[in-house]
């Protein structure tokens, strides 16, 4: 009795977490930008043109990057942080210019 | 960075052979981020960086050999173990109680635990290993399990390729309320099992009415 009391806490627990979850995921399309993310996914993720973003590091686009960003942060003697911080800067600025549902910018003329 | 940032940016960098070794250590029984590695997989497919049938194929490998090595330890690595738990007291039940559980849920229970309820698929391996379930039918199993699970987690990553993390999390405690649910059913099951007046015999009534 015990035991099916515990079961059934702990599974209305993680029913309540699912739900909570689907409903933020629905009313908050942006993901968290974290270390393991290459330019070109957090690009895809916040719909925003990747050379805006190798733009606000100060690198050169590179076709298939793959290189994560605490990588990129190591190679520019940067703290990850930093990095992640530059380029929510950078999304802020192109979505203010160039709001999501709009045309996509053409290369080089973003801001 | 944790674990899991760790992973994903090698799975970033290097692709498939971090895919290959992270998901067969997992299959074994070494708890890592596999659904995350499976979904940025997916994500990274729609991204152009990698080919989709070389992910299923190196993620159904990773895992069907892990699930393998989960196997052989049960069956032929363990049994010095074995023999120990068994001359405990309360050790022979529960390894019989293991036997009787990967004997009777067989291959139901392989195949489900590939796929849909996934925390239990290391310790089947072992329990199947244990109780000598025939070989062929395991890989069989395991196999048909281990490919609709990639399959599925590659697709969803894909599919919803701009918001991997929050798709992983909602994944991650579907998982354990299915665990649960499947957990309550069995109890409540034997709780009414247990709380039910035995029937009397059906010969004991025929004397009575007489």
């Amino acid at each position: 009795m015990a035991a099916l009391v515990l079961v059934v806490l702990a599974t209305g627990i993680f029913a309540v977490r699912t739900v909570r979850r689907a409903m933020f995921w629905r009313a908050h399309h942006d993901e968290v930008i974290r270390p393991w993310m290459s330019i070109p996914y957090v690009a895809h993720s916040y719909r925003v043109p990747p050379h805006v973003l190798y733009q606000a590091l100060g690198i050169t686009p590179q076709p298939h990057d793959r290189r994560p960003l605490n990588q990129i942060a190591r190679g520019q003697n940067r703290s990850v942080d930093e990095v992640i911080s530059v380029l929510n800067d950078a999304i802020s600025r192109e979505r203010a210019y160039h709001p999501p549902g709009a045309p996509p910018p053409e290369p080089g003329r973003s801001p | 960075m944790n674990i899991t940032d760790q992973l994903l940016g090698a799975l970033s960098q290097y692709g498939l052979p971090v895919l290959f070794a992270v998901i067969m250590i997992a299959a074994v029984g070494i708890p890592l981020p596999i659904s995350m590695m499976l979904v940025a997989a997916g994500s990274f497919v729609e991204l152009g960086e990698m080919k989709l049938w070389q992910v299923i194929v190196v993620a159904s490998a990773g895992a069907v050999i892990g699930d393998q090595i989960g196997y052989g330890l049960g069956r032929w690595g363990g049994h010095r173990v074995v023999a120990r738990i068994r001359r405990r007291g309360s050790g022979a039940t529960k390894i019989a109680q293991a036997e009787a559980f990967a004997k009777r849920w067989g291959a139901a229970g392989i195949f489900l635990t590939r796929w849909l309820i996934t925390p239990l698929g290391p310790w089947l391996n072992l329990t199947s290993g244990m109780a000598a379930y025939p070989w062929t039918r395991f890989f069989l199993w395991d196999v048909l399990g281990e490919v609709l699970w990639v399959v599925m987690y590659v697709m969803l990553g894909k599919f919803f390729s701009d918001r991997v993390q929050a798709l992983v999390e909602i994944l991650g405690n579907l998982a354990w309320v299915i665990v649960g649910l499947i957990a309550a059913l069995i109890l409540g099951w034997k709780l009414l099992r247990y709380l039910q007046p035995a029937e009397p015999l059906k010969g004991a009534k025929i004397v009575a009415e007489r």
